[in-house]
């Protein structure tokens, strides 16, 4: 068996099915309504995540073995079109590789953390089943080598999120913040959505190495002309925006700490909030095309950045203020990828997702830290005031969280939620004057509603 | 409300409210009596056990969990079904149910509803069998689902079913066929088998039941008017002003009180809450948020008229429309809506001492002003979007209307009795038998048994088991202890505190000629502390006391030593501020996460996976910086005892009087082995807000090895010996006294100052270190069987390694259980009890009866820190155990530490007092069954001068029972006298040592009698 076909026919399929056959086993057992030991949960999930590791490590070391840069993976063309076709295709590069591993590392590593954590939970279950989703999910989009098939693993991810958000399904406030981050979520979707269908359009491929340019990651060069790019990347952006919290839709992201520690940990701290940043490498070359793009893109995480900043200095509880510190190194990521540093913004990506699941799973710890910390160096710690050139303004803008959400509620969910309102009472006022006056006193609305 | 409440409101009432000082006055006063509703719960690092509801203590047990449980909208008791899986299990027998009914109800139970049916048949009935109730149309579908009428409830047993159907088809067959008119529900039933008349024999008693309940007039359930607007509209719109209101209070009053998580703190916090409220949000000009408008309007209203926060209470007042009556209500009401919050605010504001950024006096009263402020303007913005009308707060809550009052259905009010009949073996003939004033009385009877007086009965059935078991174990435990030996090899003595009781147990069992005593974990050392390694003091001692002298921990190394290794220490804990600020930061946080962000994987996945290798490890390398052995600066030279230089420390005289204090509490003043020791306890866990709460209570929630380790030292004074002999305590000069530390987490024993032991004790002294590690390794083993990730077969040895992991796991939320199942207080001679297994469920303070003054000094000032040490540990239990939601803090998982204050649910919650539920989840809520060795005169005596004492046990917030000290009879104290109790039976179960007897159990269980055949005859 040659360095080549190890690569293709079993490293490859096992990074894959390791965590999709992870979850439908899961899935499907929990389908039977049967509650399974504890044990066997994280054994299954252990081992499928440590397989995947394995298979993922060893095709970097193939790879590098074989300098080969850019190994695809199809399973068939699915759809063919005169112009119009639908493949499953996986990519190992450079980037997708290193993300790989890392969504195995961590995935794995939290599984076994809440194994223990979530011991004697009731949803104990249901928590690594949609962990094993969301790790099948981080894969997918990882490798992904169409937009389609990113899509798949992107929806995943944004499904397993939300439902986490809600773990706590018992108490209202989970529910109301889950479904914040789902609406958000719906909405980036729709913009890759549109994204996959405007590059199908344009270049009648959905396939990343063929849409966006032959070589393998960064070089590639796109075939889309300066303004096609613009309108791709403007939309990708728009979905990256929405997945990783930028501005304006920073909102979700301190809302999305009601789950347990293990799920913010791995999601807000480390894969989830990153995968954002992870489009705009993967569409890089769209970027090279268009220098508007870049601009936007720099601004956005640039202005990210800084609010994040700004809203995770007041911050008063450990979480928020991880999630807000996490937010503003996002910000620099996306910065770092519209100025063109695209390894530095991989790198920064790695270590940062590491660090920040540490911290996060450590947030508990804070008291004991303070007191060791005072301890170590003999006084109180000295108290931190980075606002201290701002004004009151500031810190009330910081306090609000920049007011992001009363801003969208504002602008966009009144007036859409009120035109809708509006077609509806002209709808009832419709069909009320097609039914007759008998009928009015039954669609009369209620007095208090 | 309880009485005294509502007494209140109407003394109050008589005065209007003025703006003058007088009016102020009364203001005030209703606000700080609303105040004592709040929790009292200080910042989370020190964490104190106290009676959840010690606002109510004045009134008696039932009255004030029943009246708590309303005022804070919380469970008074477990759940029904709780109750009943304990009567399946055998936790609760007819017996109990009996009696406990026959305690609740006497005359009234032989009362005959019908005939053939006494109140008791019924009560009994109901609190055994479950049925639901709900709507009509849960009720519907539950008919459905369980085939209510198509196949007789399960739990009645064959005789009874089989007796119910052929009665009803004898009754069908001669009454019904017999009429005149044909029955059209009997067509073909010559050819019925045994399920149609099954269902026949339902469905006649269904309809009969129907049938008769119709004729009974239902009372409809009166509507209650909210005091909260926001109740009000909430009930009326779905729409929860709270929400708007929380979205700007909870972060705003976070940052008042966080005392250093914000990198960025609050401005102008000096001025108080009130002040840098209307200044933060007062000079805004515009805002996003749509109802922020009308508050800022408001808010600079409010600024431009300097009215001050009581000014505007009583403006807020005034527009809500709360009327005087209700002022005291509706404080309480609207402050307990944050609770956690506003409890907090109550506790910095009083405690300015034990945090490190305080807040001024009168905090709480400018919260419950912004939070007016606040409702009102909520209230206002949704009313005015809601409502085609304008209407002022004041007139919506007089105008809104109240839901039509709900009456139950004939059929909701018929199904309790269509299940009792079945139970009974009742037919439908039986039902239609009735007559009118019997259907009416049986069902008012039903209706009248509500939830709370059914489980108020459960409970004490359940209360009156464990009762009956802890008197029968002591009374025939102490007609046969195990022998003491009369001159110990040595002594040890440890905590009060409940896990104790296992480990001390296993010690006598390894070593019979041994003694152990329990006093409480502070060893009468109350001081502030500080470590080696520690920056500050911290006070080792019960909280009711404020200590007078300072301790401090000194290095036997040279200074240079010293010096280099503080240098060390304080060189790494400036580097890893750094990057604990710099990570949270901009530049400093990029260039750390992408040049060393990838290492954290290390530290990360070793922990996840290896925690008690990755422990080791970290140990060794702290070695590094840690002083290799210390000693206290015990004695001072100064006259005054104070913070610094020489006096620090205690003079020889106080360390006498510590000294005879400890010894003459637990009666050890005759017999002094050759080696005594001192073994105080705290707990190891990783990642643990609550840690504080499983160290010792009676240091304040912290370890107490400086208390141990120092009363050690002051007994090994030849000076402090001198005195104490003079006093009537000799001490050989053969007796050593050792310090040391329990960790109950990792179940290690720590020993201080081994080198100085004489080598004339030290091959003693290496003996009985071992037989406490041995005793260590079988406490891990017997904690084990509680862990279900602790396999049942684990040995002594594998089993102190599985809970060394926990202790140092990040992911561990139960690195130990801490006081759960706490439930027993024994005040006398560990004689008395010795050899008797009480399943780590019993505080046992050691008092000798014998030694005690005549008028009880001793035994005064004993249960002046036992009673609410103890009795705050259990009750804080039992409510956290009973409501966890809300009682106590929920489920650690979503935790979320704020402010360095407290836990939230995820990222703006009420800040979440009491116990965790993955504390409390195997603790059974029992009042605390309180056993002191001492006679009914001298017990009264001392309860006569101690009010707060007296008031705990007549007020039943435990149970009290005397064990007699010459005799092993049981005096139980009930309705303000002792009654003598004799045993329900004749014997105790015995075993040969506590593992045989508890190996294989994961559940609570019996007390035994442990008789070793080692031990000496």
């Amino acid at each position: 068996m040659n360095i080549e076909s190890l690569m293709t026919d079993v490293c490859g399929p096992l990074v894959l099915l390791a965590p999709t056959v992870l979850f439908a086993i899961l899935g499907g057992l929990t389908l039977t309504g049967r509650p399974l030991p504890e044990k066997l949960i994280n054994r299954m999930c252990i081992s499928a995540g440590s397989l995947g590791f394995v298979a993922s490590l060893l095709m970097l070391g193939l790879m590098l073995a074989g300098h080969s840069r850019h190994v695809a993976i199809e399973f068939g063309e699915w759809i063919h079109l005169p112009n119009f076709h639908l493949n499953v295709k996986f990519v190992f590069d450079r980037l997708s590789v290193p993300l790989a591993i890392l969504s195995f590392l961590l995935c794995s590593t939290i599984g076994s953390f809440a194994t223990r954590y979530l011991h004697r939970e009731p949803g104990y279950q249901r928590f690594f089943v949609l962990l094993s989703l969301f790790m099948a999910g981080m894969v997918i989009a990882s490798v992904a080598g169409t937009v389609e098939t990113l899509f798949t693993g992107w929806e995943f991810v944004g499904l397993s999120s939300a439902l986490l958000v809600a773990f706590f399904q018992e108490r209202p406030a989970p529910a109301r913040n889950a479904f914040r981050v789902w609406v958000v979520y719906r909405i980036s979707d729709a913009a890759l959505l549109l994204a996959a269908v405007a590059l199908h359009h344009l270049t009648g491929e959905g396939d990343f190495d063929r849409a966006l340019g032959g070589g393998p990651w960064p070089e590639g060069v796109t075939p889309l002309s300066a303004y096609n790019s613009l309108i791709v990347g403007s939309l990708l952006l728009f979905a990256a925006a929405g997945k990783s919290a930028l501005v304006p839709f920073s909102g979700w992201l301190p809302r999305a700490m009601e789950g347990p520690t293990p799920s913010s940990a791995v999601f807000y701290g480390a894969l989830s909030v990153h995968l954002g940043a992870f489009l705009l490498l993967r569409v890089s070359p769209l970027l090279d095309q268009s220098l508007i793009l870049c601009v936007l893109v720099t601004a956005l995480g640039l202005a990210t950045s800084v609010y994040a900043y700004l809203a995770g200095a007041v911050q008063t509880d450990i979480k928020s203020a991880l999630s807000f510190a996490s937010l503003s190194q996002v910000g620099l990521i996306v910065a770092e990828i519209g100025v063109g540093f695209r390894y530095l913004a991989l790198i920064h990506l790695l270590g940062h997702a590491c660090l920040r699941t540490l911290q996060f799973l450590r947030a508990p710890s804070l008291l004991a830290d303070f007191n060791s910390l005072e301890n170590a160096i003999g006084q109180r710690l000295p108290s931190v005031d980075r606002g201290r050139w701002l004004s009151t303004r500031a810190y009330r803008f910081a306090l609000a969280r920049g007011f992001l959400d009363a801003l969208l509620l504002r602008l966009v969910v009144t007036p859409f939620v009120q035109t809708f309102r509006w077609c509806d009472r002209q709808e009832r006022r419709w069909a009320a004057w097609l039914a007759g006056p008998g009928a009015e006193s039954r669609s009369k609305p209620e007095e208090w509603s | 409300m309880s009485d005294r409440h509502e007494n209140m409101g109407v003394s109050l009432d008589d005065h209007a409210i003025g703006s003058g000082p007088h009016g102020d006055a009364l203001l005030l006063s209703r606000i700080e009596h609303a105040a004592h509703y709040l929790p009292a719960q200080g910042p989370i690092a020190v964490f104190i056990h106290h009676n959840t509801l010690h606002g109510f203590e004045h009134l008696p047990f039932r009255e004030a969990v029943e009246s708590g449980a309303r005022v804070f909208g919380c469970e008074p008791y477990l759940p029904e079904p709780d109750y009943r899986a304990a009567f399946r299990k055998g936790r609760i027998r007819e017996v109990d149910l009996e009696a406990a009914m026959r305690d609740e109800y006497g005359d009234r139970l032989s009362e005959a509803l019908a005939p053939a049916l006494t109140r008791q048949k019924l009560y009994a009935a109901i609190l055994q069998y479950r049925f639901p109730t709900g709507t009509a149309e849960e009720l519907r579908w539950y008919m459905a689902e369980h085939e209510s009428l198509r196949r007789v409830r399960p739990d009645v047993s064959a005789v009874v079913r089989s007796r119910f159907i052929a009665e009803t088809r004898r009754w069908a067959m001669r009454d019904l066929r017999a009429g005149t008119t044909r029955e059209p529900r009997l067509r073909g039933v010559e050819s019925w088998g045994d399920s149609e008349w099954e269902s026949f024999a339902l469905e006649s008693l269904w309809q009969a039941c129907r049938d008769r309940a119709a004729d009974v007039p239902a009372t409809p359930e009166p509507a209650s008017r909210p005091l909260r607007v926001r109740d009000l509209l909430l009930r009326q719109t779905g729409v929860d002003a709270d929400l708007l209101v929380d979205d700007i209070l909870i972060p705003f009053v976070a940052a008042f009180l966080d005392q250093g998580v914000a990198h960025w703190p609050l401005p102008d916090r000096e001025a108080g809450f009130y002040r840098s409220f209307i200044h933060l949000f007062g000079e805004a000009r515009h805002t996003a948020h749509a109802w922020h408008a009308d508050l800022l309007r408001e808010l600079s209203r409010l600024h431009e008229s300097h009215t001050t926060p009581l000014a505007s209470i009583r403006e807020s007042l005034a527009e809500l429309g709360v009327a005087p009556a209700d002022e005291e209500q509706f404080f309480i009401e609207t402050l307990l809506a944050l609770r956690g919050w506003a409890g907090m605010v109550r506790q910095v504001e009083t405690r300015a001492d034990r945090v490190i950024r305080p807040i001024p006096a009168g905090s709480l009263v400018e919260f419950l002003a912004i939070r007016l402020i606040l409702d009102r303007v909520a209230a206002n913005y949704i009313a005015g979007r809601l409502m085609t009308k304008s209407v002022s707060l004041a007139e919506l809550r007089t105008q809104l209307p109240l839901p039509a009052p709900r009456s139950r259905s004939k059929e909701q009010r018929a199904f309790p009795l269509f299940q009792l009949a079945q139970i009974w073996g009742w037919t439908a003939a039986d039902v239609l038998q009735l007559s009118p004033a019997e259907m009416a009385s049986i069902l008012t009877a039903i209706e009248t048994f509500t939830t709370v007086e059914r489980r108020r009965v459960l409970h004490a059935a359940y209360e009156r088991r464990f009762r009956t078991t802890v008197f029968d174990a002591l009374m025939l435990q102490a007609r046969t202890p195990a022998p003491t030996p009369a001159a110990p090899r040595f002594q040890a003595v440890f905590c009060i505190d409940e896990r104790e009781e296992s480990f001390r147990r296993h010690l006598e069992e390894i070593a019979p000629d041994c003694v152990t005593f329990g006093t409480a974990g502070f060893f009468g050392v109350a001081v502030y502390f500080r470590g080696i390694e520690d920056a500050h003091f911290t006070p080792l001692c019960p909280i009711v006391i404020r200590p007078k002298h300072w301790l401090i921990e000194e290095s036997d190394d040279d200074v240079a030593a010293t010096g280099r290794r503080s240098r060390t220490r304080k060189l790494i804990g400036e580097a890893s501020r750094r990057v604990q600020v710099g990570s949270r930061g901009l530049g400093a946080g990029a260039i750390l996460t992408t040049a060393f962000g990838v290492l954290a994987t290390a530290p990360l996945v070793a922990r996840t996976l290896l925690p008690r290798l990755t422990a080791r490890i970290r140990s060794t390398f702290q070695r590094v910086v840690a002083a290799p052995t210390t000693h206290l600066h015990l004695e001072r030279t100064t006259a005054e005892p104070g913070p610094d230089g020489s006096s620090i420390g205690f003079s020889v005289s106080e360390m006498a009087d510590i000294g005879e204090r400890v010894l003459r509490d637990i009666g050890m003043t005759r017999v002094f082995s050759r080696l005594v020791f001192f073994i105080a306890h705290g707990s190891g866990s990783q990642n643990n807000p609550h840690k504080s709460a499983y160290d010792c209570g009676a240091c304040g929630g912290s370890p107490g090895s400086p208390n141990g380790r120092s009363l050690a030292q002051m007994l090994n004074d030849p000076r402090v010996r001198d005195r104490l002999r003079t006093r009537g305590i000799a001490i050989p000069d053969s007796t050593w006294f050792v310090g040391g530390l329990h960790n109950t987490c990792a179940d290690s024993i720590r020993l201080f100052d081994t080198g100085a032991i004489p080598a004339s004790h030290q091959a003693e002294f290496d003996r009985i270190e071992g037989e406490l590690n041995e005793a260590a390794d079988r406490n891990a083993h017997e904690r084990c069987r509680r862990f279900e990730t602790a396999p049942l077969d684990l040995t002594p040895r594998a089993a102190h390694n599985h809970v060394e992991a926990r202790s140092e796991d990040l992911a561990q939320t139960r690195p130990e259980l801490g006081h759960a199942t706490n439930a027993i207080c024994i005040v006398g001679r560990r004689e008395r009890t010795r050899g008797l297994f009480l399943d780590r469920r019993a505080f046992l303070t050691s008092y000798d009866p014998t030694q005690d003054t005549p008028e009880a000094a001793v035994l005064t000032r004993t249960l002046q820190a036992v009673v609410p040490v103890c009795g705050g540990i259990n009750l804080e239990y039992y409510f956290s155990r009973t409501d966890n939601a809300r009682y106590g803090c929920g489920s650690k998982l979503p935790h979320n530490v704020t402010g360095l204050l407290g836990v939230m649910d995820g990222a703006a919650s009420d800040l979440r007092t009491g116990l965790p539920w993955q504390m409390v989840e195997i603790h059974e809520p029992v009042r605390m069954v309180m056993v002191i060795e001492t006679t009914p005169e001298i017990m009264l005596g001392v309860m006569a001068k101690n009010p707060s004492i007296d008031q705990f046990f007549r007020n039943e917030w435990s149970h009290l029972a005397l064990l007699d000290p010459h005799s092993p009879r049981l005096k139980w104290f009930v309705d303000g006298e002792f009654r003598d109790v004799e045993p329900s039976v004749e014997s105790l179960p015995h075993s040969n040592s506590s593992a045989d007897w508890y190996r294989g159990w994961r559940d609570h269980l019996e007390f035994a009698s442990i008789r070793s055949p080692r031990s000496p005859a």
